[in-house]
């Protein structure tokens, strides 16, 4: 609505609230801007507010005031309670003034300490992981060393079977003590693919010791237990589907037959 | 329920007063003053005296409590207590949700009589008991629904299976002569 209500019965009807939603708001925007319409507004409400003598007098129940009275002196009292609990005497003022700097200061104190231990024990939690890290690298080195000394150490050269990617290893195998160390360099395996070295046993079927991908030109090494006192005929390395085959399916590019 | 000789002379605006400074006493005027007025009303559109009761009871407790914020400027006592009774019992009524706390600041109210002594109050009720009988029986009733129901046009015209330009003629002709009757 742009303009004013184009009948008198319409400020009524809105104080009355008989007007539909629309019809309201829009009288109820239009007053906000027009004071001569608000006047009519507000006297409109006071001229419909006279409705209420329709209806036939009644009298509350004498209770009823006495009910108020009691509601209305309860409040006072609580609102007397909390402000005496809020305004102590000399007494609590001198121990407030104490104890709240004291709570002030350990409540930061608690906070220091929660924070430091936390700290701390992040700290230790790591240095419990490179303890234990370093423990292993000490046990390989320890185990490699055991396995490099040991007579019954073979020392096993692979060589690239013709036609497959350039590279060459050494396994380093003890039966006795089922330890399997190689290191090697080999171009980077084809995508999809993985080399796989495979322990070729006198017996059986060949056993897998280690899938991996290689990076052209950087060196392959590592350390895996095996079962001991299996006899090796050979070893290899074949190229595989990515993540390496139970039992080898491709074509060898390393082979190296234990003397 | 009667006002004493004293609380007689003093008005709604000095009682208010009083109130804010915690005095009980003019409380207990201003109830004296308002509670059957606003109690008929409250009766007659919740028809139940329990529910009207504790209607009546939140609104002077309120008062109460924010007797402070009360701006006789924007409008006369009774005539807001009366919008306020109004509107909750309505509001209880339909089943909504009272916007209880803001009813004394939200508007401006002209009323055209003085309500502040009861003997005002009872002459008024005569006048405009006598206004509403002299309608038409479906003006007066749908002037009825809309005050005491709280029904709009359209809910009229749902109500009573009457056509909505029908129910919308009736009460402008009844608001038309009500007005004529009130205007002082």
């Amino acid at each position: 609505m742009n303009g004013h209500p184009t009948r008198e019965e319409d400020f009524d009807l809105f104080a009355l609230g008989a007007l539909d939603r629309e019809e309201r708001e829009a009288i109820e925007s239009h007053v906000v801007a027009c004071s001569a319409c608000a006047r009519k507004v507000a006297e409109a409400h006071g001229r419909m507010a006279l409705l209420a003598f329709a209806a036939p007098r009644v009298e509350p129940s004498p209770e009823r005031k006495d009910s108020l009275m009691r509601q209305v002196r309860a409040r006072a009292r609580d609102k007397a309670r909390t402000q005496a609990a809020g305004e102590p005497g000399l007494f609590g003022r001198w121990w407030a003034a104490v104890l709240v700097p004291v709570g002030v200061v350990l409540t930061l104190v608690t906070i220091f300490l929660w924070t430091e231990n936390r700290r701390l024990d992040q700290e230790l939690a790591s240095l419990r992981t490179d303890m234990r890290q370093r423990q292993e690298q000490v046990q390989t080195a320890r185990a490699i060393a055991e396995l490099m000394a040991a007579p019954d150490t073979n020392v096993v050269a692979l060589t690239p079977m013709p036609g497959m990617p350039k590279g060459a290893a050494r396994v380093v195998y003890n039966a006795r003590m089922g330890m399997l160390v190689y290191d090697g360099q080999l171009e980077s395996a084809p995508a999809q693919k993985s080399y796989q070295l495979w322990l070729v046993p006198r017996n059986g079927q060949p056993i897998s010791a280690g899938v991996f991908t290689s990076a052209s030109g950087e060196t392959s090494n590592w350390m895996i237990k095996l079962p001991r006192g299996i006899t090796p005929i050979a070893f290899a390395v074949t190229l595989e589907p990515a993540g390496g085959m139970p039992q080898p399916t491709g074509p060898k590019v390393l082979v190296g037959p234990v003397s | 329920m009667s006002e004493t000789r004293a609380q007689l002379r003093e008005s709604d605006a000095a009682l208010i007063e009083k109130m804010v400074r915690r005095d009980e006493t003019a409380l207990e005027a201003l109830y004296d003053r308002y509670a059957v007025m606003l109690t008929s009303v409250l009766i007659r559109i919740l028809r139940d005296s329990q529910a009207a009761e504790e209607i009546l009871q939140d609104i002077f407790y309120q008062l109460w409590r924010t007797a402070s914020q009360f701006d006789a400027s924007r409008g006369s006592l009774p005539g807001w207590l009366l919008v306020i009774a109004r509107n909750r019992a309505i509001s209880r009524l339909r089943h909504r949700n009272p916007a209880a706390g803001d009813e004394l600041v939200e508007n401006t109210l002209a009323m055209p009589f003085n309500l502040e002594s009861v003997i005002s109050q009872q002459q008024l009720l005569g006048r405009i008991k006598s206004v509403l009988a002299d309608l038409p029986a479906e003006q007066r009733a749908a002037v009825e629904l809309a005050y005491f129901e709280g029904l709009t046009h359209s809910e009229i015209a749902q109500r009573t299976g009457d056509p909505l330009g029908t129910v919308k003629t009736r009460l402008r002709s009844a608001l038309e002569t009500i007005k004529r009757a009130v205007h002082p």
